[in-house]
C-alpha cells in the first residue's frame, strides 16, 4: 500500500478534524511480529496454549505494539515532518487475532508555538470486544514558511 | 472503593515508593539503536514512513537523517531474554530480585497482573549509534480497591531513557493493576 510521502501542514488543521480511519486485520502472526520485533518474549504474546491457561481468549497484542501502531497511525495521516512529543493511552479490552483494530482520531486541540504547530490528537483503537486503546498523541508540525 | 481499616500490606510496600523498581540499578542497552532492528520493527508493524528507514529521503526532512520510530523507546533496553523457564516465570525475562513489591503483590494473593495506562514522553527521537540507558522508579501504590476483577493496587512506575551523555531522551510512566482473581464484586 502507499503511503503518503508529503507532510501536512500546521495551516491546513483545524480542531475538530477526523482523521482517516485505519483498519488493522489481527492475526496471530501481526500480534507474534509485533512483540518479537518490540523484544517482547512474554509467552501470552506468541503462545496461544499458555495465554489460555492464563486466562486470556488467545494470545494478545502487547502494548509496545499498540503504541507502535499508533504511531503508525498518527504518521501516516501527518506524514513524515511530524514529531511526535507524547502518546498516552488507557487500555482496555485485549487486541485478539481474528478481529479487526480499527483506529479513529479527532484533533481535539492545536497551538502555534515560536518554531512549531502543536496538535493534540484523540485516538482511539476498538475491536468487536471495545476500545483496546483510547487516548491522546501530542506531536509538532513544521509551520508553513518553514 | 477503598476498604476501610489498616493495610500492613500496603504500608509495607509503600516504603518502596520513590525507589528504583525492585532494587535493580540502571538498565543498559544491549545495543546502540540500529538499522537492523528498525527495519525488523518497520516490517513487523508495515509502517512505512519514510523517515526511518529511506536515508536520501530523511537527509531532506527536518530530522536531517534517518531516526528510529520513537515507540521503538522501551525496546532498545527491554532486557535479553532467558527463553528457558520463561512461562513459568510468567513471562520475566529474567530473574525478578526478590525484594520487589510486585513480587510482595503476587505472593500475598494479588496474582493477577492487568496493564491499564502507559504513556510515553519523547525529548528527542534516536539515532542509529544512540545508546540508551533506563532507571525505574517505583511512583505510586494505590489504596486497596475493589475493581470488577478483583480487589487489588494500582502500581505506577516510570521509567526514564538517557543516552551515552547522561541526557534525557525520553520517559515512560506505566500502570497496572494487580489484583486478587476471582474475588470480584463481594462489594456489589
Amino acid at each position: 500500500m502507499s503511503r503518503n510521502a508529503t507532510s501536512k501542514r500546521f495551516s491546513e488543521i483545524a480542531v475538530g478534524d477526523e482523521m482517516p480511519p485505519f483498519d488493522l486485520p489481527l492475526t496471530a502472526t501481526v500480534i507474534v511480529a509485533g512483540a518479537i520485533a518490540s523484544r517482547d518474549f512474554m509467552p501470552v504474546h506468541h503462545d496461544r496454549d499458555y495465554a489460555i491457561a492464563q486466562g486470556a481468549p488467545d494470545i494478545f497484542m502487547n502494548i509496545l505494539t499498540t503504541n507502535g501502531c499508533v504511531s503508525r497511525f498518527v504518521t501516516d495521516w501527518a506524514g513524515p515532518e511530524a514529531v511526535l512529543r507524547n502518546i498516552k493511552i488507557r487500555l482496555g479490552a485485549p487486541a485478539l487475532p481474528g478481529q479487526i483494530l480499527r483506529f479513529t482520531g479527532q484533533v481535539a486541540a492545536a497551538s502555534q508555538e515560536a518554531k512549531e504547530g502543536v496538535v493534540e490528537l484523540t485516538i482511539r483503537a476498538a475491536n468487536e470486544l471495545g476500545d483496546h486503546a483510547t487516548g491522546s498523541v501530542v506531536l509538532a508540525l513544521p509551520l508553513d514558511e518553514q | 472503593m477503598a476498604k476501610d481499616g489498616p493495610d500492613p500490606l500496603r504500608a509495607g510496600l509503600e516504603t518502596h515508593i520513590g525507589k528504583p523498581l525492585g532494587g535493580a540499578g540502571p538498565a543498559s542497552a544491549p545495543d546502540e539503536v540500529n538499522l537492523p532492528m528498525i527495519r525488523h520493527w518497520v516490517d513487523a508493524l508495515d509502517d512505512r514512513n519514510p523517515v526511518y528507514l529511506d536515508a536520501d529521503f530523511a537527509a531532506t526532512t527536518r530530522f536531517d537523517g534517518i531516526v528510529a520510530p520513537p515507540a521503538m523507546l522501551q525496546t532498545w533496553t527491554m532486557a535479553r531474554p532467558r527463553i528457558e523457564g520463561i512461562g513459568a516465570r510468567g513471562g520475566a525475562a529474567g530473574k525478578i530480585a526478590a525484594d520487589n513489591p510486585l513480587t510482595t503483590l503476587s505472593e500475598a494473593g494479588y496474582t493477577g497482573t492487568l496493564a491499564t495506562n502507559s504513556e510515553l514522553e519523547f525529548e528527542r527521537y534516536l539515532r542509529p549509534g544512540d545508546r540508551l540507558q533506563s532507571s525505574t522508579v517505583l511512583e505510586d501504590i494505590s489504596q486497596r480497591k475493589t475493581t470488577a476483577l478483583g480487589t487489588g493496587y494500582f502500581v505506577t512506575w516510570v521509567t526514564t531513557y538517557s543516552d551515552g551523555d547522561g541526557e534525557v531522551v525520553g520517559r515512560q510512566r506505566f500502570r497496572i493493576l494487580k489484583f486478587r482473581p476471582g474475588d470480584a464484586g463481594e462489594d456489589s
